[in-house]
């Protein structure tokens, strides 16, 4: 069955290969012949892939040691889906896995628009393709996952994934990411495909639009349940630590975030075509260079795998040129993209978009060279400086806070010019929630938190700019359409779908920052305690019952139990437990986590004492229940964004 | 002022802000570290003059012991990787304030521990406050591995 794998991978290659160069021919040429026969061998490319995925998810199911990838990544001990998932588990076949989801995209995105993007189709499908060539050549050449053990290394089972790695999230984030990631790749061939056609008008952008929108839905829900995994896997009391492996996913989220926004001017207005294309070209520049991170162990962290030299540069050379190419390619066809308007006044929409694209440019910059640092510091001076999670809160927290400030304000400032009354219209009773919000955390915590304050302040002001919205335009649709609250809501969201959709996506990110806010709250405390003792932290008290051993097969450890009072009502009980993976030889903390919308009380059992004490570790994590209540909303809302209403214009054809 | 202008007189001022409030913000201590091996350590000035270090090494096999009651957690370094061979010398003393540990510490882990240093000669102890356990850069399979 690896056979299958193996020779699939290396007929996809080929086919790439000639693929590419019809695609090219095609473009050049413009010969429509030749665009089909790169077409077809998009499809070609992506059947092969699918079977080498199969071949390896079967070789997986069944337990085929013979393959060093298989013998190293799972064993048989493993329940069926973590051994399936366990193909996602190494660096061979999290590069298949990117390859697949890539032909599934160019597969998706050809089929669907190679009749109403005739000219931008041949260069769309060599960018495709192009991408899909350096990936196979990685799995055929570089990292094969099915690369087979020499004969008398082969054992009759494997050793194992990373347990850390065996958690129901870790099945669906590795492959949520790589969505996210990988789907960027679709506006951006159509955006090249734009310069190199010269079909340089909205055509490329509004096609991918939902593309667009659903890649930053996956990595945003891929980020999210990172630091999910995070929170109830690595027993370190937080979700986010400025990780470079965290920091490689959030950063092309950032352009992307930019770049969602400020298309719609180019739309409203038709402006800034060539910050648009560069805004996507950075996207997806970082999408590859996040792989590359994570994939070439260059910052060490948790996810960092086998160092591999080749492998690292010839990724790093992959990455710089697909930018080149795109940066010249921007270059050239420059003088055919001067804007016809110019921002009127900074008290303007396009000018809040603007400002939003700074902002979010600012927060790529702090947390590029946040990440890069270690390796800069160490080529220069030879010592490996760390930049530590301050950094990062200091640089980035202020500049999210104006970004907040701005999701408010934007949206409601008029298109080229705001005038005062308008103004006055739109901000009043917002205004006036905002600075009610601010005086009452202020009385009730005094200035201990700045941040906080202000996030929950300007929080509370884009909550009420939202609900506002919402409120008068229902109104009016009730008086004027005689329709109840709920369809004029349907009505509104499909009538002006970036608009309202745009509004729900909003009050996500706003709940997703207060929910952080709160992390300028925690308290945390360190007690060891005999069977019976308690541990009171903010109102909670924690009696520690006992300690057992864990009856399981895979880890021993101990499971400690402590009885949760608030007061003295019992609340439940909590089980934290230190494990020791006996195959791994890794030890890991499972935090208990009682959780309710106010706060976490997050428990870890630090060690069990040789004189029969135990040593826990407390936190008290305010609101970070809104952070995943928050990431609901927001994939609520970009749904709503990408709902396809069959009112709206069809899709717009060339020429 | 032409609009060229305009942008790089905005961006230098935008530029200089954040330069300012980083410069102000930001202490060398806590958002830039990075730490010296326990052989460099030993030689360098601040060794002896008890300011804030941290120092990368190996935990001495069998060194660890738990102190419940004095809440610390006492264990030696040494600066290279146990078994490997290495002239070690002495390994340096070290008491941890706390009884809080990383999963990963224990016999032969790698670890950087913060703090300073006390005492010279055969009495030197390093007082941590804290101790950071370095992950394994890779997990590769050390059967599959010592097979090939």
């Amino acid at each position: 069955m690896s056979d299958v794998g193996i020779y699939s991978l290396r007929l996809a290659l080929v086919i790439a290969l000639l693929g590419v160069g019809s695609a090219i021919y095609a473009g050049v040429a413009r010969r429509l012949d030749w665009t089909r026969v790169a077409e077809r061998s998009v499809w070609v490319v992506a059947i092969c892939v699918s079977l080498a995925m199969l071949a390896l998810f079967a070789a997986f199911a069944g337990g085929d040691y013979q393959l060093q990838y298989v013998a190293s990544h799972s064993a048989r001990s493993m329940a069926l889906p973590y051994r399936l998932a366990a193909l996602w588990g190494g660096q061979a076949g999290s590069l298949l896995l990117w390859l697949w989801i890539l032909m599934a995209y160019s597969s998706g995105c050809v089929w669907l628009h190679r009749r109403t993007s005739r000219r931008l189709m041949p260069w769309v499908v060599a960018v495709l393709l192009t991408n899909a060539l350096f990936f196979l050549v990685l799995v055929n050449f570089v990292t094969n996952p099915f690369e087979k053990l020499p004969p008398g290394a082969v054992m009759s089972d494997g050793s194992g994934l990373n347990p850390l790695l065996q958690h129901p999230v870790m099945m669906i984030h590795p492959v949520m990411l790589y969505m996210g990631l990988v789907g960027f790749v679709v506006p951006f061939a159509f955006g090249f495909a734009a310069l190199a056609s010269g079909e340089l008008g909205t055509a490329w952008f509004r096609t991918t639009r939902r593309w667009t929108l659903f890649a930053w839905l996956c990595l945003s829900v891929g980020i999210m349940l990172g630091g999910r995994w995070a929170y109830e896997v690595l027993g370190w009391g937080g979700y986010w630590a400025w990780d470079p492996v965290e920091n490689a996913s959030f950063m092309p989220w950032l352009p992307a975030t930019a770049y969602l926004h400020s298309v719609m001017i180019q739309e409203k207005r038709n402006m800034l075509k060539t910050w648009n294309l560069l805004l996507i070209g950075l996207t997806y520049t970082l999408c590859l260079f996040g792989t590359f991170l994570t994939r070439s162990g260059i910052v060490q962290s948790v996810h960092a795998f086998a160092q591999t030299p080749l492998f690292t540069s010839i990724f790093l050379v992959y990455v710089l040129i697909t930018a080149a190419v795109f940066l010249t390619a921007l270059l050239a066809r420059r003088g055919q993209m001067r804007n016809q308007n110019r921002i009127e006044s900074m008290v303007s929409r396009e000018a809040g978009f603007l400002l939003n694209n700074w902002v979010l440019i600012a927060i790529l910059m702090v947390v590029f060279w946040g990440t890069l640092f270690p390796v800069f510091s160490e080529a220069i001076t030879g010592k490996r400086i760390a930049v530590g999670p301050k950094f990062f809160n200091t640089l980035a927290g202020p500049l999210a806070i104006f970004l907040l400030f701005l999701t408010g304000v934007g949206p409601l400032v008029a298109w080229r010019r705001a005038s005062f009354v308008s103004i006055r219209r739109h901000f009043a009773w917002p205004l006036a929630t905002g600075l009610t919000t601010g005086a009452a955390v202020w009385a009730a915590l005094g200035g201990v938190a700045l941040y906080a304050l202000l996030v929950w302040s300007l929080g509370a002001f884009v909550t009420a700019t939202v609900v506002q919205e919402y409120a008068r335009a229902i109104a009016v649709r009730r008086r004027v359409h005689g329709e109840n609250a709920l369809r004029a809501c349907s009505v509104l969201l499909r009538k002006n779908q970036q608009r309202y959709g745009g509004y729900v996506v909003h009050l996500g990110v706003v709940l997703v920052l207060v929910g952080t806010a709160g992390s300028v709250l925690n308290r945390e405390r360190l007690e060891n305690v005999r069977p019976g003792d308690e541990i009171s932290i903010d109102g909670y008290r924690l009696q520690y019952l006992t300690a057992n051993a864990i009856p399981e097969q895979h880890y021993g450890g101990a499971v400690a139990r402590l009885a949760l009072y608030r007061g003295d009502e019992p609340l439940g009980v909590m089980a934290p437990e230190k494990r020791m993976y006996w195959l791994e030889q890794q030890p890991a903390s499972i935090p208990s986590i009682y959780s309710t919308l106010r706060e976490d009380l997050y428990v870890i059992l630090t060690a069990i004492e040789a004189d029969g004490s135990a040593t826990f570790k407390v936190y008290r994590n305010p609101l970070v229940n809104w952070i995943w209540i928050g990431g609901g909303v927001f994939v609520l809302g970009t749904l709503a964004l990408m709902w396809p209403h069959p009112s709206r214009s069809p899709e717009p054809r060339e020429g | 002022m032409s609009k060229g202008a305009q942008i790089a007189v905005g961006a230098t001022v935008i530029a200089l802000l954040v330069g300012w409030y980083a410069a102000s913000n930001l202490e060398a201590g806590a958002s830039f570290t990075y730490y010296k091996t326990l052989a460099e350590f030993r030689v360098a000035p601040d060794a002896t003059t008890g300011a804030h270090a941290r120092v990368h090494g190996y935990v001495a096999a069998g060194s660890i012991e738990r102190d419940v009651a004095a809440r610390q957690v006492r264990f030696s370094v040494q600066n290279d990787p146990v078994g490997s061979g290495a002239a070690n010398g002495a390994p340096l003393e070290v008491v941890l304030g706390d009884l809080e540990t990383p999963d990963l510490f224990k016999d032969g882990a790698e670890v950087v521990i913060e703090g300073m240093l006390s005492g010279a000669g055969e009495d030197a102890v390093f007082h941590a406050d804290r101790v950071l356990a370095k992950c394994p850069s890779k997990f590769e399979p050390e059967t599959a591995a010592a097979a090939l």
